[in-house]
């Protein structure tokens, strides 16, 4: 508990916080993306998967966490910056980078808004949304996705979450100072290209649904 | 050449700034930017005017009492340099220079581009030291230290503790500045007695002054003069981690 | 004034033993009934508060910069002197301390430059347990590299920073105090006066430099490690705020000032470059080790370097001085090449600088080496000239440098006002007439470290102190001249700015007191100086206001002290008809234009005592004896 408190009192203890949690919600985005990709195989496979997922006994536990995980890096990061902003409280009228930040690593705000606005419409639409019939979430999914804007909404989104891991995920690692002169460079390239492969890999389904799909049965 | 410098004057701690546009004729390129301000002293005082305000001292990049953010950048647009260090070279005719204070809650301002930086003595007061008696040492070769580590210890031990890295950070953070002390005495047998002790104490009186916290953007390193790396808070992370989990402190 | 330099008798090697066996010793619950106050945080002050307050003084630290650990000995760059012998090359304690005293061309108390060379490993072993990354070789020991004035390589070095690392060093103990309470740091705080009551030190009066408020601080004794006057010549290699300040006023309240004239004038500097500049930038004399100095052979030759073949360059330390070649002493490093320049052979825009070429040191040890032993070094001068040293060869000038002379301390660093100490640059004791490289930072951390822990004691022991705080009638008058001398300056408003009296006494004195000196050159001085601070007094436009930070009033009263103290430095100079160390006094030299000491009539400490305002000062000569070392011409041929 002394450990816990510790930590959680220091700024160094939250932004670890908010790399664990960080991290966590990178599997869950790993683990959403397998799922996803089973659109590419079908109707069936498709709504086999979302039937099982729905009939896991533990759904509603896990959603809670999984909620919670989100709103937790979300609080803590919000927190974080709002000591941030009290630690300087006059700003510099001329402010220009010397390199060291990317664009990943200054909109990390943005992006963050941009994702929490889109998980709320990503989960009104599809989690809650009317289906053709009770079993085919892949008809619902399909059926926003042929509609090009909501196509370009999604791609975009994911264009963002790429932005927002390609300096989330190696920020986690020097926050755990997971950090050696041999490895970091290696740390660094991984975590671009998990960022890179989970934007385009979510971003290809909403491409291929309407533009390549369309019309297809 | 001539350029046209736009200063932040403030009289004093609680009192309002704003910007005051200097014209100055540069004889030389060669001529330092505290040179020029110094040129624009010399005549604010003969007509009577009240100087500007700026910290300097050894004028070659080492004390780390200069400071000022130019045109955007804590020490100028130089990399590896400290404001002393910039010359007019950087600037051609005609250019609009701004100079600003560091700003950040832990360095209140003096007057004009001066600011206390004496939060830093505090942090340091709290940790930033190996506890050991004027005779009580052993011989020097006693403890042999891998030249690998002497090195990266010397690497952290370089920084001049100007706050630039403050400065920088999108955060006013100071991670790199005691993320420089704790490497530093981390990487070295002698500091190994009080290495968790050392990380508490430092960090809980780092976040007492009012610096933010790291997200690791890594302006702090863009902007140091003596080029402290990353790495070093990498290890302070590893450090304060380490040291609560399992330091018995 | 009687000068009693307190030197153990006996024989050398036993005198420090012999001292601090008599010395008497506070109890550790006495101890903290004492207050003791510390000027100036460089190696010598810092050092000097953490070990008192280790001990269990209480112990108040003031200094000029808004952080103690911004002291100038941060800027010092090649290295620490110690006889540690780890190179096996035939170092000892005798030899540093024999090279010392020759380097220093026979003008220091041999009892003391002994001491300094027996404490000498103490500091390095001190060091090492704070954590000072020096440089180490592959197998984890520490490394040593060699300095002007040896034949042995007993430097110890952390890159070109080793003057930062051993203040942080000592910085990060005098921290640890602090975090203690047992050390309370006033920065941003000039001192102004030290009040002496029943003939003790037992205060000083400071200015905050913030507020502009005068305030007092009492205390049983007052250690003054205030550095040296260098600043004095406007452009010298110091920080813009070293000052003389603390010693003068020390010396107008009665402690004598030792030796004046004996200034440094380092032989790698980078050259001036215009009218504008503000100071002089160092290079460490390291660089000598493995640079090689030359000029053109002909003079007038304005080819660039790489033009001018083997056969056209002079190597002229290498020639002249074979056996030491391109590590002489400082001293004499400078007043060759200023021989060189005079003789039209200078080179760069100005003609006003010597080459200090690495290009054979770079083809045998590769780029990797030399980048490793003075990366630092090189990219400062990179940066400064917007020249590549690793391509072009550096050119340098000398410039004032270190100052030998301050404040005459006996054998204990107690200044002929009893209570008032002065430790490190700021005294006159170890390095006689010309410092060698290396040597500043050995004696600024053993005054520190191991000599003032002994003799402070000693003092407080032997003295009966009653209780003074800053309600006694002394400390009153004192605060009342400080705003009178700056309500003075503000009231002045005249034409000119402090910094152009500066300028306008610092040229005078490269003219006429500078590498070379004469006695006309030195009497024209001595009466040109009292006319500049007549004018001064007069003239002098101090804007802004005295209860707000203002540096152009700083300015003005660090100025109005060396116009003071310039007219004694030059009174020094002229008194002095020798040439010695850094003293070069063109009437006494040898036919091959080297320096020519005068044994019969000046192997004494001139010791000069304030007589009042308006009156000549007295001088004292307090006699050198060599019992161990033969004095002899130096030769380094």
């Amino acid at each position: 508990m002394d450990t816990f408190l510790r930590l959680a009192a220091s700024s160094i203890g939250r932004k670890m916080a908010v790399a664990a949690l960080g991290l966590l919600l990178c599997g869950f985005l790993g683990g959403h993306l397998a799922g996803n990709l089973l659109l590419f195989v079908g109707q069936d496979a498709f709504n086999a998967y979302a039937h099982h997922l729905e009939t896991f006994p533990l759904l509603e536990p896990v959603e809670l966490g999984l909620a919670s995980i989100i709103l937790l890096h979300a609080a803590v990061t919000v927190y974080l910056k709002v000591t941030a902003l009290m630690a300087r409280p006059v700003g510099y009228a001329v402010q220009v980078s010397k390199g060291g930040r990317t664009w990943g690593s200054s909109t990390m705000i943005y992006t963050a808004v941009l994702i929490l606005v889109f998980i709320v419409v990503h989960v009104a639409t599809f989690k809650y949304g009317t289906r053709p019939s009770p079993s085919d979430l892949y008809g619902l999914v399909m059926g926003y996705l042929r509609d090009w804007r909501w196509a370009v909404f999604y791609a975009l989104v994911m264009g963002g979450v790429g932005l927002h891991l390609s300096h989330g995920a190696w920020s986690a690692c020097q926050t755990f100072g997971i950090d050696h002169p041999k490895y970091t460079p290696a740390i660094k390239a991984v975590g671009t290209a998990f960022a890179a492969a989970v934007a385009l890999a979510f971003a290809v389904i909403p491409v291929w649904a309407c533009f390549i799909k369309r019309g297809q049965p | 050449m001539k350029v046209t410098l736009r200063v932040w004057r403030q009289k004093g701690p609680d009192q309002p700034g704003r910007f005051e546009s200097y014209e100055a004729e540069v004889p030389s390129t060669d001529m330092s930017f505290l040179e020029l301000l110094d040129t624009v002293n010399e005549g604010l005082i003969a007509r009577g005017s009240d100087a500007i305000a700026f910290d300097h001292d050894c004028r070659e990049g080492i004390c780390g009492m200069c400071s000022q953010v130019i045109d955007g950048q804590p020490h100028g647009p130089d990399k590896a340099a400290a404001t002393c260090q910039l010359h007019m070279r950087k600037f051609k005719d005609g250019d609009v220079i701004t100079a600003e204070p560091f700003r950040a809650k832990a360095f209140p301002v003096v007057k004009d581009l001066v600011v206390d930086r004496s939060a830093l003595d505090r942090v340091m007061s709290c940790g930033g030291f190996i506890s050991v008696n004027t005779g009580a040492a052993v011989d020097a070769n006693a403890v042999l230290v891998p030249k690998d580590d002497a090195e990266k210890a010397m690497d952290a031990a370089a920084c001049i503790g100007c706050g630039a890295c403050v400065a920088a950070c999108p955060n006013a953070a100071a991670m790199l500045f005691v993320g420089a002390k704790v490497s530093q005495f981390a990487l070295l047998p002698q500091g190994g007695p009080e290495r968790a002790r050392r990380v508490l104490r430092m960090r809980s009186a780092m976040d007492a002054e009012g610096f933010g916290h790291c997200s690791n953007e890594a302006e702090c390193e863009a902007v140091c003069p003596k080029e402290v790396k990353l790495s070093n808070i990498a290890r302070l992370n590893r450090e304060f981690l380490r040291a609560v989990l399992v330091s018995p402190e | 004034m009687k000068l009693d330099a307190r030197i153990p008798d006996g024989p050398l090697e036993g005198k420090w033993d012999k001292a601090r066996f008599e010395l008497k010793l506070v109890n550790p619950a006495n101890k903290r009934k004492f207050e003791v106050i510390v000027v100036g945080t460089g190696l010598a002050g810092a050092s000097a508060a953490a070990s008192l307050a280790e001990l269990g003084y209480n112990v108040k630290v003031f200094c000029i910069q808004d952080s103690p650990r911004r002291a100038h000995s941060i800027a010092a760059q090649g290295g620490i002197n110690a006889a540690k012998n780890y190179p096996n090359d035939g170092d000892s304690v005798r030899r540093l301390f024999y090279d010392t005293v020759k380097g220093g061309d026979y003008r220091a108390r041999e009892a003391n430059v002994y001491r300094l060379a027996q404490v000498s490993n103490a500091i390095i072993d001190h060091c090492v347990a704070q954590g000072v990354p020096f440089a180490r070789d592959y197998g984890g020991t520490l490394d040593n590299r060699s300095f002007g004035g040896a034949q042995v390589s007993r430097t110890f070095y952390a890159r070109g920073q080793t003057g930062q690392q051993l203040l942080l060093g000592a910085y990060s103990s005098l921290m640890r105090q602090v975090g203690m309470g047992s050390v309370k740091v006033f920065s941003r705080r000039e001192m102004m006066d030290v009040v002496v009551v029943d003939g003790a030190a037992r205060g000083i009066v400071v200015r905050d430099l913030v507020t502009g408020k005068i305030e007092s601080h009492a205390a049983h004794a007052v250690l003054l490690c205030t550095g040296g006057y260098g600043n004095t010549f406007f452009l010298s290699t110091n920080a813009n705020s070293c000052n003389v300040g603390a010693a003068w006023v020390s010396y107008k309240r009665g402690a004598a000032f030792a030796n004046p004239c004996f200034t440094q004038i380092h032989p790698t500097c980078i050259p001036v470059s215009g009218e504008h500049q503000s100071k002089l930038t160092l290079m460490s004399e390291s660089l000598r080790n493995d640079g090689r100095v030359w000029v053109p052979k002909n003079a007038g030759d304005r080819r660039s370097p790489a033009e001018i073949p083997e056969r056209d360059r002079d190597y002229y330390l290498e020639r002249i001085y074979p056996s030491f070649g391109n590590l002489v002493p400082r001293d004499v490093a400078s007043r060759a090449a200023k021989r060189m320049i005079d003789e039209g052979r200078g080179v760069g825009k100005t003609g006003l600088a010597v080459y200090l070429d690495f290009a054979d040191s770079l083809k045998r040890q590769g780029e990797a080496v030399i980048k490793e032993k003075y990366g630092n070094l090189f990219d400062m001068y990179h940066h400064l000239t917007d020249e590549n040293p690793y391509k072009v060869p550096m050119r340098i000038y000398p410039a004032v440098h270190y100052a030998m002379g301050g404040l005459w301390v006996d054998y204990n660093l107690m200044t002929t006002i009893p209570g008032l100490f002065c430790l490190g640059e700021a005294n006159f004791s170890d390095h006689g007439g010309n410092r060698l490289g290396a040597s500043a930072l050995m004696q600024g951390l053993a005054d520190g470290y191991f000599i003032i822990p002994y003799t402070l004691g000693g003092y407080f022991g032997g003295a009966k102190l009653p209780k003074v705080d800053t309600s006694h009638p002394a400390f009153a008058p004192a605060e009342a001249g400080v705003r009178d001398r700056m309500g003075k300056l503000l009231s002045i408003k005249g034409k000119r700015t402090p910094a152009s009296f500066h300028k306008e006494l610092g040229k005078l004195m490269w003219d006429n007191c500078g590498m070379s000196r004469n006695a006309k050159g030195l009497s024209e001085a001595l009466a040109r100086i009292p006319k500049i601070r007549e004018e001064f007094w007069k003239n002098v436009s101090v804007t802004g206001s005295g209860d707000l930070f203002n540096q152009t009033l700083e300015r003005a009263h660090r100025v109005a002290d060396y116009l003071e103290f310039a007219e004694l430095l030059v009174r020094d100079a002229l008194e002095r008809k020798e040439s010695c160390g850094g003293h070069f006094r063109e009437e006494s030299q040898t036919p091959d234009n080297e320096a020519k000491r005068d044994d019969a009539n000046f192997c004494h400490v001139a010791a000069w005592e304030h007589a009042g305002p308006g009156k000549d000062p007295v001088l004292h000569k307090e006699p050198l004896k060599f019992e161990n070392i033969h004095l002899a011409q130096r030769n380094y041929a």
